[in-house]
């Protein structure tokens, strides 16, 4: 086992899928927003990314727009793609809560899933995209481009954690706490618990969809398959895992379950059969882990949020 | 012209008519007992004048202005504050941070949370919201997270967190039910003060001792409409309120 490209690969991927693991847990951990369908973000950004930077179609493509543009257009598209599918989303969901919420963003990620696989003409449906090409690729030679990837993915977490403890920390994430815990007590003093839960959305979809970015960098692939539910149970597991409420209980625990994958990935197996019955008793693990957390909950104590005032 | 104005308001729940055609004025700056037998429509009115139910008819008007139709929300910040039968609070929020949640903050914008520039009024109203605590007898508890709170505690908290908001009138739902008579003496100071200071209060309360020794006026519902108004001496003499309400001692001839 190679234990620096493991490290490199628990780093990248980790960082990645953080900053979708935080994003979940401003919306639900800090605002009790219960979204089953983040992963749908992530496809946006991902996706817009790819549209507005792939070279033009060639003849054997079956896509239709690719824009050619400069790396940081695709990112900022991404961005900007987060904000609109959540504004498209969050807008005719203002009402809805609690379960009926739930499904619902379920509801919107598998009609955005539906549609990249199969619409041909947007990225070649099932097919997908392979070979994309990763950014600055030639420009980095002073270090392993692997590790100067993982090194921007983790500068990007943290960049999307000191945002959101920011915001955490203010007087915002102390409205958003108190729209979770009560959100008519919220509207009797007088706050317009709407606007809230309408922003919550808003500001964070745009860094899960930037992760998404990211994603097609570090894959090179833009398959329909990569953005399925899948990625938002992955998601829920970790934030689980690590306590909702706390960003800190967010990165440990999507850390925990991508160390767990790539170890498992790790393993060298010798026959196909034993590689696919590790796959599935993966995930029986990963049940078996959320059922032990759960129990006595290790990180519980992270989760309440030390406010200074004043 | 009454501080609050309710004329002529109706609310069915299905075939119930939980308030018909309530009409009755809360006179600026008076201290007034809402009475009634359980069932009569008095949480029904507050949640209709909060603007958490919408009348089928009626108007209810705060200082002249109209409140049927707008939003609970905006409703509060007109200057209206009422607390619940069962006590409202965020729960895992400190007793600090449900005071500072409860005030309107420059920091609940996005972009001053993230630069910081709430930080003095943050000072300010802390300030304010730990002297508050103090009058309602939490002071020690400042730093507890609501969830910690007994019930009668958690009431007080609930009255302390719609005072910081300085509102206009004040109704309050069963305040003193499950508080300590400690706490209910406290409660009643606390009221008058307020009351000499020009707070308009609306008081819905079984705790006739604590009730009809504090207030001036006393509005008295059932089923769903006023069935008289007055000041607490003939509201105890009042044959109509002691046949619906109050009872007959054991022994009294019907």
């Amino acid at each position: 086992m190679n234990w620096a490209q493991l490290l490199t690969t628990v780093v990248t991927v980790g960082s990645i899928l953080g900053v979708v693991t935080l994003v979940l847990n401003m919306q639900y951990g800090h605002a009790g927003m219960i979204n089953f369908g983040v992963v749908a973000y992530f496809a946006a950004g991902a996706y817009t990314y790819v549209l507005l930077t792939q070279s033009p179609p060639s003849s054997l493509d079956q896509y239709v727009v690719g824009l050619d543009l400069p790396v940081w257009v695709g990112f900022l598209g991404a961005a900007l793609a987060g904000l609109v599918f959540a504004a498209i989303t969050g807008w005719p969901t203002l009402r809805l809560r609690g379960e009926y919420l739930a499904l619902t963003t379920f509801a919107f990620a598998e009609v955005f899933h539906s549609f990249i696989l199969n619409e041909q003409r947007f990225a070649n449906g099932t097919r997908g995209l392979v070979g994309l090409e990763r950014p600055f690729r030639d420009q980095i030679t002073f270090v392993d481009y692997n590790i100067f990837f993982a090194a921007a993915a983790l500068a990007f977490l943290v960049i999307v954690y000191l945002i959101f403890e920011r915001i955490v920390r203010s007087p915002y994430g102390r409205a958003l706490e108190a729209l979770r815990d009560d959100e008519l007590a919220l509207i009797t003093v007088g706050k317009q618990s709407s606007r809230f839960r309408l922003e919550v959305f808003l500001f964070t979809a745009p860094f899960a969809a930037m992760a998404g970015a990211f994603h097609i960098w570090y894959t090179t692939l833009a398959l329909p398959e990569l953005f399925t539910a899948e990625v938002t149970f992955i998601v829920w597991i970790a934030l689980i895992l690590g306590g909702e409420g706390s960003n800190r209980g967010a990165l440990i625990g999507i850390f925990l379950v991508v160390v767990f994958e790539e170890l498992v990935r790790a393993i060298p197996f010798t026959s196909i059969r034993a590689a696919q019955i590790a796959a599935e008793l993966e995930v029986a693990a990963l049940g078996l882990l959320l059922i032990v957390f759960l129990r006595w909950q290790p990180f519980a104590s992270l989760a309440r949020v030390r406010r200074r005032t004043g | 012209m009454g501080f609050l104005g309710i004329n002529g308001v109706s609310k069915s729940f299905g075939g119930l008519r939980a308030v018909a055609d309530c009409s009755f004025d809360v006179p600026p700056g008076s201290l007034m007992g809402f009475i009634g037998p359980n069932g009569a429509g008095k949480s029904t009115l507050f949640n209709l004048v909060s603007g958490l139910y919408q009348p089928d008819t009626g108007s209810i008007r705060l200082e002249g202005d109209e409140l049927v139709g707008r939003p609970a929300d905006e409703i509060a910040r007109m200057g209206l504050g009422r607390t619940f039968q069962t006590p409202r609070s965020f729960a895992t929020l400190s007793c600090l941070e449900n005071m500072l949640a409860s005030v309107p903050s420059p920091g609940e914008r996005l972009f001053p949370a993230l630069i910081g520039t709430y930080r003095p009024h943050e000072r300010q109203v802390t300030v304010e919201a730990q002297r508050l605590l103090g009058l309602v007898g939490l002071g020690e508890r400042a730093n507890d997270p609501a969830d910690e709170l007994s019930g009668g505690e958690l009431r007080m908290l609930e009255v302390a967190r719609q005072l910081i908001r300085h509102p206009k009138i004040l109704l309050l739902d069963e305040p003193t039910a499950g508080v300590t008579p400690t706490l209910q003496n406290r409660l009643g100071k606390l009221l008058r003060i307020l009351h000499d200071d020009g707070l308009t209060v609306l008081i819905v309360e079984h705790n006739l001792g604590f009730l009809l020794n504090l207030v001036e006026q006393v509005v008295v519902m059932v089923r769903g409409k006023v069935l008289t108004q007055g000041d607490p001496d003939a509201i105890r003499k009042d044959p109509d309120v002691i046949n619906a309400y109050l009872g007959r001692r054991d022994g009294d001839a019907a």
